[in-house]
């Protein structure tokens, strides 16, 4: 409290000398922010923060993403509702979730100012709240079949398959349904294994899942419910957690806290260490605070709400916690600021050049507290011995038009069975497909799995 | 109620006119109350805030705040069209502070809901509840000099009313 008086009497001098500039540091060059020990500028509160939402345009015919040399694009499929997630079955089956999140309340003005904001940021097509199944069996990059596995979902986002059991991680509930191999559509009813946190206000919706490598735990991110407490402590019970639940009773232990919007939930294949990427928070101006990729350890504190990248305290948390402050875990890899990753995965198929052998994908959505932009791509963290080497590489651009208006926005990855990088784009409605330059002309046979 | 012609012309002369008036009433009096409340509620609802760190209260804060500029918004209108629609208002200088004083109040508060526009704690403490507290002290002057206005030196008064 007193170090924030302190810190407050400059602040109300600037507030009555510069009325309503946005006036703050000039942004830095966000690839400095990338990777470990990012420097840090002081915090800087705004009258208004600097901001660009792009306008959503969507793709015209013919207008593909960019990829780096030695790969090439291709969509698997479009005119899906806003697709979120992939996952990759045993068979080869693609699922793609659909998904929206719900219509945020009003509990400010300012709730009503952002929500006019932001509307024209979203597709304009109705999220589609199911499951997609494609089946691209010759792994031409054309699915033969596209069916509706599972309707009328509840803002699904995880999914994750143990044997013939398939988890759907809607916004309230993980979901259990029994799968058969080959099968496209599912008419059983789910039965809830865990209630997740939802409530009314729900402001981090996405609900990742993955499974542990020995089946037995799954482990879901659940997002805070406020960009830094300003809905009240009580609002953030159980939330920027990632929970384990015990996948035979449904009993769930908090497995670290402190994550403000854990997403892309993955084991890393060498080490079998969890990972995630996290969303940090808004507000601090354009280079505070770096989104990031952390490894994940059992019982870990990571900071939020009372402090950023390990002991840098936020003045705006009060009642604060100096004992919880002290035990908070630094992150591994800095992403930059605001780049806002929500999907990642570990690559190591053989479809892809050597470069991108054994590192991490992550699917960066992009910026709206920032400008200029940053995000809007996927790129390629490598890794050795299982931790981050070296800097991350752009793979998938050319999101954004040179107007600043984003055809589509890249959200959750995965790797499908003949080794290609799937992105779901939610804002261009397609599910995009990243081979090897050659493999794309020649289409290149793959093993068929049924 | 009907006065002949010759009294009102009269009494018109007496006492400057309010000009955005309904049936005699002036707006700017009917209006200036909802500002006044709201700003001093905010300032209320700032210190339980600031006592309880509890976000209900920085919720009100701010609504008070919205509710209350857009009051004071419209209550300057009135004020400037009866400034500007009578110079016999404009010669008396309790008119210039009053006027200027209430248009430093409004200065304040824009700023001010953007600074409770913030998340958290920093939303209230401690710009936000200076620039409350200011705000208050600004309009308990303002306020004193506007009800002078009207009781010292007629403005907006029909006499002819009671006559």
């Amino acid at each position: 409290m007193r170090q924030g008086m302190i810190n407050g009497r400059p602040m109300i001098a600037a507030a009555i000398l510069l009325p309503l500039c946005a006036c703050g540091p000039d942004p830095i060059d966000p690839q400095t922010q990338v990777g470990a020990n990012p420097p840090l500028p002081e915090p800087h509160q705004y009258l208004l923060p600097p901001m660009h939402v792009s306008k959503a345009v969507g793709w015209k015919d013919g207008e593909t993403p960019q990829v780096a040399s030695g790969l090439a694009i291709k969509a698997l499929a479009t005119g899906l509702k806003n697709p979120r997630s992939i996952l990759v079955l045993p068979n080869g089956d693609i699922l793609v979730a659909e998904s929206g999140g719900p219509n945020p309340p009003v509990n400010r003005p300012k709730e009503i100012i952002m929500g006019w904001l932001e509307r024209k940021s979203h597709s304009a097509e109705t999220p589609g709240q199911r499951i997609t199944l494609l089946r691209d069996a010759d792994g031409d990059g054309v699915p033969e079949q596209r069916s509706i596995l599972l309707d009328k979902q509840n803002s699904p986002f995880g999914m994750a398959l143990v044997g013939n059991d398939l988890y759907v991680a809607e916004t309230d509930a993980v979901m259990r349904y029994p799968y058969k191999t080959g099968e496209t559509t599912i008419t059983e009813p789910g039965i809830k294994l865990t209630e997740l946190p939802a409530g009314h206000i729900n402001h981090h919706w996405t609900k990742s899942l993955t499974a542990s490598p020995d089946g037995t735990k799954l482990y879901a991110g659940v997002g805070s419910n406020s960009n830094i407490t300003e809905n009240g402590i009580d609002e953030e019970k159980d939330r920027a957690a990632i929970w384990e639940i015990d996948r035979a009773t449904g009993a769930h232990r908090l497995y670290a806290t402190g994550l403000r919007n854990p997403n892309g939930l993955t084991f890393e294949p060498q080490t079998k260490t969890l990972w995630c990427v996290v969303n940090e928070r808004d507000e601090l101006g354009p280079d505070l605070v770096p989104d990031y990729m952390t490894s994940v350890k059992d019982g870990g504190f990571y900071g939020w709400p009372y402090s950023y990248w390990g002991q840098h305290v936020d003045p705006r948390v009060m009642p604060q916690r100096p004992e919880l402050v002290a035990s908070a875990i630094m992150p591994d890899y800095s992403l930059s600021s605001h780049v806002a990753p929500l999907g990642m995965t570990f690559y190591t198929g053989s479809a892809l050049p050597q470069t991108y052998q054994g590192g991490a994908f992550v699917g960066e959505h992009g910026s709206w507290d920032r400008d200029p932009l940053n995000g809007y791509k996927v790129i390629y963290v490598p890794f050795e011995g299982g931790k981050p080497a070296g800097k991350a590489q752009d793979v998938v651009t050319g999101f954004v038009t040179d107007a600043r208006e984003a055809r589509g926005r890249p959200v959750g990855l995965a790797v499908d069975s003949h080794g290609a990088l799937l992105i779901a784009d939610d804002v261009g409605g397609t599910v995009w497909r990243v081979t090897g330059a050659r493999a794309q002309s020649q289409a290149a046979p793959g093993p068929i799995v049924r | 109620m009907s006065s002949p012609v010759t009294k009102d012309a009269r009494l018109s002369q007496l006492n400057p006119q309010s000009t955005a008036q309904v049936a005699g009433h002036p707006i700017h009096a009917m209006l200036v109350p909802i500002p006044v409340v709201c700003f001093v509620g905010t300032l209320v609802t700032d210190i339980a805030y600031w006592f309880t760190a509890n976000m209900q209260w920085a919720n009100f804060s701010v609504w008070l705040l919205s509710v209350g500029l857009i009051g004071a918004a419209l209550a300057a209108l009135a004020g400037m069209i009866d400034f500007f629609g009578d110079r016999r208002i404009r010669r008396i200088r309790t008119a210039w502070i009053h006027a200027a004083g209430n248009a430093v109040t409004l200065a304040l508060s824009i700023i001010n809901v953007f600074v409770h526009s913030r998340d958290a704690y920093t939303s209230v403490v401690p710009t936000g509840l200076i620039l409350s507290a200011v705000v208050v002290l600004i309009l308990g002057l303002t306020g004193w000099l506007g009800a002078g206005l009207v009781h010292r030196y007629g403005v907006g008064v029909q006499a002819g009313e009671r006559a």
